[in-house]
């Protein structure tokens, strides 16, 4: 019971990375229209960036972290400015860049930290919170929650309070329909991939401490973020909050009783039976025609 | 497929047949100048072109799937179990690899081909994911991340296939013999239908084609070639392992069919030799590579979306041909 | 005995009704036009039946068998066979090739068949077919030219050819006349009368009113999505109603 109970813990933390990089992807599908397949690259840069800076070269980890945003969006403003942008009509083509980007990425990191065993970051908050006196969670991972949950609520405020947000949602819905009414779509595209690689750069920082830094950790990334944004539904930020949280619940409680390779089998089985019974996903609004 | 094309199947003139000719005796002799290596790579290299022209009647209906290099492994290991617990000969193991790809392919139809474009593609790829995984999972039959080996190199006839020069030509004949079938269904009225669905498909659908099938179709099709192509690699390599068939070989397949172009039956043939070729040039570069496919994928779709088959075209009206297209100049002669 | 029977039916997308319990029942061999306002439900009421779209409630008789939800290949397979607005054609294949996509329902040809040859009599009937209908329609001459190179009357022509192709007992043309000045009009309703003459039942779905008024026996209008009236060209000109909706059209 307890085992489950923590697992559940330890779930809900890696739910809210899940949800940070699953809603960065969405907000950048949803207006732009293209899937970035470098997204789990973007996460495994911020990481990167703590081990440099923080681990290496001793900078406190909150300038860390917000280096590594910083970073990551400048990274992500390029890619839309000379890859999505000129391929807007062909949505392939943009996801096909991506994967260019992705490889370029990896290589570089490489290069800087060497291909050798994975990096280490040691967490900069120690200690453990202990609840009802059974669950253990080290601080680190509660700041971790914290900040992820921090992170979504201000995007949520940002989307449905200020008027960029409507113009993102409004971009998403029709971009047409929304550049005759004035919008400005490049500005928007722009805003949409700079909140979507932030929240991966915020991701991976979050998850430095916690994690082995490889350059090719991205590729678990990628594949859970499109398991959670399948299974919330395309196109629907609460419905990746909402999948991101419960599929990491799924997959920790796998992972501890039977094995983390079965657990990822499972996620892409459940994603394929998502996308043949309810290709909408759990909150995805059916598009009609 | 165009009109022009038609025609010049039809202008077969002693200039192509004899172009063809030195170019079978140039690919035949070749082996024997190469060093050991590069004998290798000839081999691979060949595979690889039945796994691109494959891959290319698969994306003829506009879909495009991130499982192909998948289901190029689904064939290798079905050679692999085969040969280790059956014994079987090559004739047979071949067929039989192509034949389970083909299968799993149509299994995955019902689910995956309910979806198109951008779900389609994302569906392929956790189904391929997938698949691995269970080769990675269940260490008992599929040997785990080291997969299986020890398969014995064919004997046929006398003849080793642990050497090279023969299994090249045995290569050779496999592969042509599959492209010019991929050849032939492409130029018959079901390419025109697969065109057909990819163009327009609300179109043939009111004139009665039923879209789902055909996907099927180039799929199913798609995945025996390759699953073949998967056999004739394990029965030379003696072993197989997931990681040969990530998503990182299927990208792989992905550039050299978007480089080399995909309008043509021909244009991945290019890809594959051209990029082979500069990768070995690159090869000590070792770390950087990626980095150069990636900046070559996205040069590519930037600069030269129409692939590298398009650049004969591109020449000719830059340097303003006074008449028409290739094959109807030379068939008039 | 009525070959095309519309029961009340209804196409709901989510709060919007496309069509409100329309009924209205096509003779045999008639030219019949279906007209209305913009947005009346035409288009909508074309792919219900080619089964693009499923109706919400109530169903589409053909010949006796109900069609209603069943898939667009199955519905051209029974003889149904639409032409789409604006034009719709394989824009990077030949006028020849485009009308041999149309042969499919009648002489189709499996993999072995294709790679061995073995169905080169197929083929050869299948072309046969294919130059019969180019020539019905005036368009042997382009055969060789890409359909997106063609003229506009042109480009209507050989989208009725690929229909034509198919042998359909019933077509539903939507908006063949769009874009067409008086020369390519006349030129395109002699070719829906040849096309009535060999004995296809046609609904159109028009609003050129000469055309309309010129080709159809008889007329059926929508206007919101509900049947507002029916009857013979003569009677509709003269329908007050008919008149109100269109805000001054004929």
């Amino acid at each position: 019971m307890e085992l489950f109970l923590q697992s559940i813990a330890n779930g809900l933390v890696q739910g809210g990375f899940f949800a940070l990089f699953a809603v960065g992807l969405v907000l950048i599908f949803g207006v732009m229209g293209v899937v970035n397949f470098a997204h789990g690259e973007l996460v495994m840069v911020g990481a990167f960036t703590i081990w440099l800076l923080h681990a290496q070269a001793g900078l406190a980890y909150i300038p860390a972290i917000a280096v590594a945003i910083v970073l990551v969006t400048v990274i992500g403003l390029v890619m839309e400015r000379l890859l999505f942008r000129p391929t807007r009509s062909d949505p392939l083509a943009g996801l096909i860049c991506s994967i260019g980007v992705l490889f370029i990425l990896q290589v570089i990191a490489a290069l800087i930290g060497g291909d050798g065993p994975s990096k280490q970051v040691p967490p900069p908050y120690h200690g453990t919170l202990i609840m009802f006196d059974a669950l253990r969670i080290p601080y680190q991972r509660v700041f971790s929650l914290v900040i992820s949950a921090a992170a979504l609520g201000s995007l949520w405020f940002f989307l449905t309070r200020t008027k960029f947000g409507w113009a993102l949602r409004a971009v998403a819905m029709d971009r047409e329909a929304a550049e005759l009414q004035g919008i400005n779509t490049n500005r928007i595209s722009m805003v949409a991939i700079g909140v979507g690689t932030a929240l991966a750069g915020l991701a991976g920082g979050l998850i430095a401490p916690l994690t082995n830094i490889n350059p090719h950790m991205g590729h678990n990334v990628i594949v859970t973020a499109f398991i959670v944004t399948i299974v919330g539904g395309v196109g629907s930020l609460s419905g990746a909050v909402l999948a991101a949280i419960l599929y990491a619940m799924f997959h920790t409680l796998i992972t501890v009783y039977i094995g983390g390779t079965i657990a990822t089998i499972s996620g892409l089985v459940l994603m394929v039976v998502v996308l043949i019974v309810k290709p909408t996903g759990l909150m995805g609004v059916k598009v009609s025609e | 497929m165009n009109s022009a094309a038609l025609k010049g199947k039809r202008g077969f003139t002693i200039q192509k047949l004899a172009i063809g000719v030195v170019g079978l005796i140039a690919l035949l002799i070749t082996p024997h100048f190469l060093k050991f290596h590069h004998q290798d790579l000839l081999i691979f290299l060949t595979i690889n072109v039945l796994a691109v022209c494959s891959y290319r009647l698969v994306t003829l209906t506009g879909e495009w799937s991130l499982i192909h290099a998948v289901m190029m492994g689904v064939g290798a290991y079905t050679v692999a179990l085969s040969v280790n617990h059956f014994d079987l000969a090559i004739w047979f193991t071949l067929p039989l690899a192509g034949t389970a790809a083909g299968l799993v392919a149509a299994l995955l139809c019902f689910p995956l081909l309910r979806m198109t474009q951008f779900y389609f593609l994302i569906g392929s790829f956790a189904a391929g994911e997938a698949i691995r995984l269970i080769w990675v999972e269940f260490v008992g039959v599929f040997g785990g991340t080291s997969g299986l080996r020890g398969v014995e190199a064919p004997i046929v006839w006398g003849i080793d296939f642990l050497d090279p020069i023969p299994y090249f030509y045995f290569t050779l004949c496999v592969v042509s013999f599959c492209l010019l079938i991929l050849y032939r269904i492409e130029n018959s009225r079901i390419g025109l239908t697969l065109h057909s669905i990819h163009w327009k498909a609300p179109l043939a659908e009111s004139v009665g084609v039923d879209a789902w099938r055909y996907r099927a179709l180039a799929f199913i099709l798609g995945s025996f070639f390759v699953g073949i192509a998967g056999g004739l690699k394990v029965h030379y390599l003696g072993s197989v392992t997931p990681n040969q068939f990530t998503i990182g070989f299927m990208v792989f397949i992905l550039i050299w069919v978007i480089v080399g172009g995909y309008n043509k039956f021909y244009g991945p043939i290019i890809g594959v030799v051209v990029l082979t070729i500069f990768d070995e040039s690159i090869r000590s570069f070792e770390v950087i590579r990626p980095a150069i496919y990636g900046g070559m994928l996205i040069l590519s779709i930037l600069f030269l979306p129409m692939g590298l088959e398009s650049i004969p075209a591109k020449l000719k009206s830059l340097f303003g041909s006074d008449s028409a297209p290739d094959d109807q100049a030379l068939s008039d002669q | 005995m009525p070959v095309l029977e519309i029961n009340n039916v209804t196409k709901q997308f989510g709060g919007l009704m496309a069509l409100d319990d329309v009924s209205f029942q096509v003779e045999e061999g008639e030219i019949r036009g279906l007209i209305g306002p913009n947005g009346a439900g035409k288009s909508t009421m074309f792919k219900n039946i080619a089964g693009f779209y499923e109706p919400t409630s109530g169903n589409i008789v053909y010949r006796g068998v109900n069609i209603g939800g069943k898939q667009p290949h199955t519905i051209a397979e029974m003889g149904i066979v639409r032409t789409f607005q604006e034009t719709t054609l394989f824009q990077e294949l030949s006028v020849f090739e485009n009308a041999l996509i149309g042969t499919h329902i009648k002489s189709r040809t499996n993999v072995f068949s294709a790679v061995l040859g073995l169905d080169r009599a197929k083929q050869q009937a299948a072309s046969d077919k294919v130059m019969d209908v180019l020539e019905f329609m005036g368009l042997v001459e382009r055969r060789d030219q890409l359909a997106s190179e063609l003229p506009l009357g042109s480009q209507r022509a050989l989208a009725l050819a690929i229909a034509l192709v198919s042998e359909p007992k019933m077509m539903l043309m939507d908006e063949p006349f769009a874009g067409m000045n008086a020369e390519e009009t006349n030129h395109m309703m002699d070719l829906t009368r040849k096309v009535r003459e060999s004995g296809i039942t046609i609904v159109l779905v028009e609003h050129d009113m000469k055309a309309v008024m010129g080709l159809c026996n008889y007329l059926t209008v929508l206007n919101f999505g509900k049947l507002l009236a029916e009857g013979t060209p003569d009677e509709i000109r003269n329908n007050d109603r008919v008149i109100e909706a269109y805000l001054g059209g004929a």
